[in-house]
């Protein structure tokens, strides 16, 4: 009888009897994990190897970008259908998500540029080079420089090349202006009067309700900066590509100081100035047509310029003499650009500390300042400041120091329009490229004698991250505060990779490294920021010296003993690769691919249609795969006659183990597991840090009952389906493997890694969600945690109180210590609930984790 | 200089990204190169002058890349040639060595690869030994 009971009992068992009859076995299950597992570290590979293309190293073309992006979408689908095997019909939102993004960039491959057809205005803060077929050349630097150098540049937004098609369409523009283009070229009418009629078309024309309702938001973001005070703006073309932006330049129509309200017919205006009679003519000259003109238009909000001026980061007339030139005169810089006033010229160095090594001040008579009631106009110079110069030697160091980082990112010299405000703020209002006539046979002769001539300090080590040559002197990096200390235009040279680069990274000339991988965290940063980078050299740090000037050439991967300075001239005059349409294409696509934007399971967009990326679906795809195992192996043999095994702790931790193959020493008896039984590598790095002396805390935590109920309700999230996850401590183990999840003292951590002597298999991931307490302690005991992460070059994300850390491509020894300080900060932060009131703890409980830490780490 | 004279490289490939890149890199290291983006140009640019080092692509519009080279060999058996393809596979490789094909190259490769590669070439050229 109890035999017949346990056998219906087993039947209908949702594993055996139930959905899963035609299933699979434990082992089955187990297997299309480790598939997964496997498929997912093949994603990031590629992933990272065609994120390692646009380090500039590699040619490739538009064929490989097309392979690559077949072979990912075969992973991912096989990722998918794997984990429908596990759990059969449960995701299928995951093959919509899939669909949806392979199209998107399918929409890239075929040259179809996916904007959303509701942007018909972009803020700078959403732009980058990417979009600069959209927003054209000049926005699109603008935007690079603000969002990346975090230079200061005037906000504002962009009215795209879409918003200019959908104004003509809606006009039905396109018909008439052909017919008097044609007309035109036939020469039945003369250009003169063409443009009149093409430009009154244009001005007579209605803006569309989308775009005029686009606009107004736009504006109103814009006056939510400083409430209370009007609007004005700058508004100029932003042609499309770079080329036609020079050579059009001061061709179109820009309008000054525009009140807000003006700017529907101030962009009909900028529009209407496309058709000018030189552009037309230019135009003609060059062989467009007519109807490929696409404009893009930059609106800014308007500085009240004191003095504006012009800064070219070399002397046009005399480039080899390493002096930038700027002029400047007081009042806005529109009269110095177009002539109607001559300005003072300033010679200021190109090296660090940027000396001004010539000055003529002339005398100004008349500025261009703005009218308070909109526009501009022209008035005299007072007395005392016509003969006075118009800039000090603080803002050319100030105006120096900033070219020199954006010309350092665009790699080639740079014209830029700067304005100092009332209040001495600097503002860049325009950045692109110095065309220096004087080029035709290239600023540098003869490279290879040039090189033959230089001494190599050493060459051929390591593996190149970014290419480019950088110039400057060594800053040996060996802690946090030398960090603090890095000097604007030095090299960086460091033991290790880290992401903690990243604060000075845009000050470097270039980087050097003894370890570290080309393909890491901080390898992108180099690629984002454009800073030549070696990385994996083995000696960098033991043969360069502090102080000592080199350049670095990460192209031919060789350091030079001073300065090779032919080598960045040669670089000036080659085509960047960043600019190549295969190099665009490639970054378009893996923004489709790379960026991870679920990052926390226990969010309610952690779903199918959240996804945006192929990362994306990697990363649901692990985290429900790990869900299922623990939904089968431990609630699924609940009612089992096997007890689930039990880790025997020396803490109060009641942790379940489920030992997928090999995590576990065999012949072990009871339902207890030893600590010495475990064979699991990252789990036992884990343990040993988990038990740490000292770090887990015996005192019983004292949570007030209202804290206690926050917490309750904020952790349990309806995305949970069952409250089951709630409690117990599970770890999913096997040889190379583990996964707990961990709810101690109300937070909910998650560790996943894979440690194995395959290197590039090998990573840790880290999830700390705090519970208990209202936000601002939850979000200071995050930014401990993220903090204490960042010190041991783990790669961090922080949303509020959720913290992600992530490791990987390290050795076993490496990452078993990784998982071990995992270990240790589980538990001493167990002890924070209540005690972190305040930021300054926040340092005082760091350093508590240092000695801790560190006095284990030289114990074991 | 020493009293030779320059290499000379002709670099045919039907993407202009891949031929203007190369032809960057190659001349910064001295050599004298011509880029070719069709097959028929390139074809009768060997009729009018030997070059030391051809670097063909295998698959294009119109003229075969794996004809280009044998002709280039017909024409001039002591230019070295080396092959860049996006469709590397066993059979071409072996019919690309079979038909005096100095290296074959799989796309994407490294800037550094192809260097090497012309430097082999211009070694073996000149008749040093490395």
């Amino acid at each position: 009888m109890d035999l017949i009971r346990q056998w219906t009992r087993a039947l209908l068992h949702p594993i055996i009897g139930g959905r899963r009859t035609k299933g699979l076995s434990f082992v089955d299950i187990f297997s299309k994990f480790q598939t997964i597992l496997e498929l997912n570290n093949r994603i990031l590979d590629l992933m990272a190897e065609m994120g390692d293309k646009l380090s500039g190293e590699y040619i490739f073309d538009k064929q490989y970008i097309r392979t690559a992006c077949e072979q990912m979408s075969d992973y991912v689908y096989k990722l998918i259908y794997n984990l429908d095997a596990i759990a059969p019909h449960k995701y299928l939102a995951l093959y919509d998500a899939f669909n949806r993004i392979s199209s998107e960039i399918q929409d890239e491959l075929e040259g179809r540029i996916v904007i959303p057809e509701s942007d018909l205005t972009m803020p700078y803060s959403l732009v980058s080079r990417d979009f600069s077929d959209v927003v054209g050349a000049k926005n699109a630097n603008l935007a690079e420089i603000k969002n990346f150098l975090r230079v200061r540049t005037p906000e504002g937004f962009a009215i795209t090349t879409r918003a200019f098609k959908a104004y003509m369409d809606y006009n039905g523009l396109w018909e008439e202006i052909s017919q008097i283009a044609e007309a035109w070229t036939r020469s039945e009418i003369g250009t003169t009067e063409a443009s009149k009629k093409i430009q009154e078309l244009i001005r007579g024309g209605t803006i569309p309700p989308k775009l005029k309702k686009q606009l107004k938001k736009a504006i109103e973001i814009l006056s939510e900066q400083e409430p209370g005070k009007a609007v004005y703006l700058a508004i100029r073309s932003s042609a499309w590509g770079e080329d036609t932006e020079n050579t059009f330049a001061g061709q179109f129509l820009s309008l000054l100081n525009e009140p807000a309200e003006n700017l529907a017919e101030a962009y009909k205006e900028v529009l209407a100035s496309a058709y000018s009679p030189s552009a037309m003519e230019y135009r003609r000259e060059k062989g467009y047509s007519e109807k490929e003109v696409v404009m893009a238009v930059a609106c800014q909000v308007m500085v009240d310029a004191a003095v504006s001026g012009v800064l070219y980061t070399l002397d046009p007339q005399d480039p080899q003499k390493e002096a930038m030139v700027v002029s400047a005169s007081w009042g806005l810089g529109a009269p110095i650009v177009s002539g109607d006033v001559t300005p003072d010229q300033f010679k200021i160095s190109r090296e660090p500390p940027h000396e001004v090594r010539g000055l003529k001040v002339v005398r100004k008579t008349k500025q261009m300042v703005v009218k308070p009631e909109g526009g501009t106009e022209i008035v005299p110079v007072p007395d005392e400041l016509q003969t006075k110069a118009s800039l000090t030697n603080d803002q050319l160091s100030e105006l120096a120091e900033h070219a020199v980082m954006i010309e350092r990112y665009f790699k080639k010299p740079q014209d830029i329009e700067f304005a100092y405000d009332h209040s001495g703020q600097l503002y860049i209002l325009q950045a692109r490229q110095l065309y220096i006539r004087s080029q035709g046979a290239k600023l540098v002769c003869d490279i290879p004698s040039a090189l033959r001539k230089a001494h190599t300090i050493f060459s051929g080590r390591g593996d190149i991250a970014q290419k480019g040559v950088g110039i400057g002197k060594v800053f040996l990096v060996k802690s946090d505060e030398d960090l603090e200390r890095f000097p604007e235009g030095a090299v960086l040279v460091a033991r290790n990779t880290s992401p903690r680069f990243a604060k000075v990274i845009r000050k470097a000339a270039a980087v050097l490294t003894d370890i570290g991988s080309h393909t890491g965290h901080m390898a992108t940063i180099a690629r984002e920021f454009r800073v030549p980078t070696i990385v994996n050299t083995g000696i960098a740090t033991k043969v360069l010296k502090q102080g000592q000037e080199v350049t670095v050439d990460a192209e031919e991967n060789v350091v030079y003993e001073g300065k090779v300075k032919e080598l960045c001239y040669y670089e000036f005059n080659e085509e960047p690769f960043e600019e190549t349409y295969e190099y665009r294409l490639l970054r378009r696509v893996l923004k489709k691919i790379s960026p991870l934007n679920l990052l926390d399971p226990l969010d309610k967009k952690f779903r199918p249609r959240y996804c945006k990326t192929f990362h994306d679906i990697t990363r649901f795809v692990h985290e429900k795969a790990v869900e299922e195992i623990i939904e089968l192996s431990y609630y699924g043999t609940r009612n089992s006659h096997t007890p689930p095994l039990h880790l025997d702790l020396p803490v109060p931790l009641d942790l379940v183990l489920i030992d997928m193959g090999d995590g576990l020493s065999v012949g072990h008896v009871s339902r207890k597991v030893h600590i010495e039984e475990i064979r699991s590598i990252p789990m036992a790095a884990f343990v040993k840090g988990l038990l740490c002396p000292g770090a887990w805390s015996t005192e019983p935590m004292s949570v007030d009952f209202g804290s206690f109920m926050s917490s309750l309700t904020r952790t349990f999230s309806s995305s949970l389906a069952t409250p089951k996850y709630v409690g117990q401590n599970l770890a999913v183990l096997s040889l190379n493997y583990v996964n707990i999840s961990l709810r101690l003292g109300y937070h909910f951590n998650m560790i996943d890694a894979y440690v194995s002597d395959n290197i590039n298999d090998n990573y840790a991931y880290f999830r700390f969600l705090g519970g208990v307490t209202e936000l601002s302690r939850r979000s200071r005991r995050a930014k401990l945690v993220g903090e204490i992460l960042t010190m041991n070059d783990f790669r961090v994300d922080l949303r509020g109180d959720l913290v992600v850390g992530r490791v990987k491509k390290l050795d076993m020894e490496e990452m078993k210590e990784k998982l071990r300080v995992i270990g240790v900060l589980v538990a001493f932060t167990r002890q924070l609930d209540v005690q972190m009131v305040n930021d300054n703890q926040v340092n005082k409980f760091i350093e508590a984790f240092q000695t801790l830490n560190v006095g284990a780490a030289t114990v074991h | 200089m020493e009293g030779h004279k320059t290499t000379s490289i002709l670099i045919l490939d039907d993407e202009p990204i891949v031929c203007k890149r190369l032809k960057s890199a190659l001349e910064k290291k001295g050599y004298e190169v011509e880029i070719f983006f069709r097959s028929s140009d390139a074809f009768k640019r060997i009729t009018e002058r030997t070059f030391d080092i051809v670097i063909t692509d295998l698959k294009m519009e119109g003229l075969d890349g794996m004809a280009f080279l044998t002709e280039v060999k017909k024409r001039s058996p002591t230019t070295e040639v080396i092959v860049i393809t996006g469709f590397a596979t066993m059979e071409t490789a072996k019919e690309s060595f079979q038909r005096g094909v100095f290296d074959f190259l799989a796309k994407p490769f490294k800037l550094g690869e192809i260097q090497d590669a012309v430097e082999r070439a211009e070694r073996k050229i000149k008749g040093i030994t490395s």
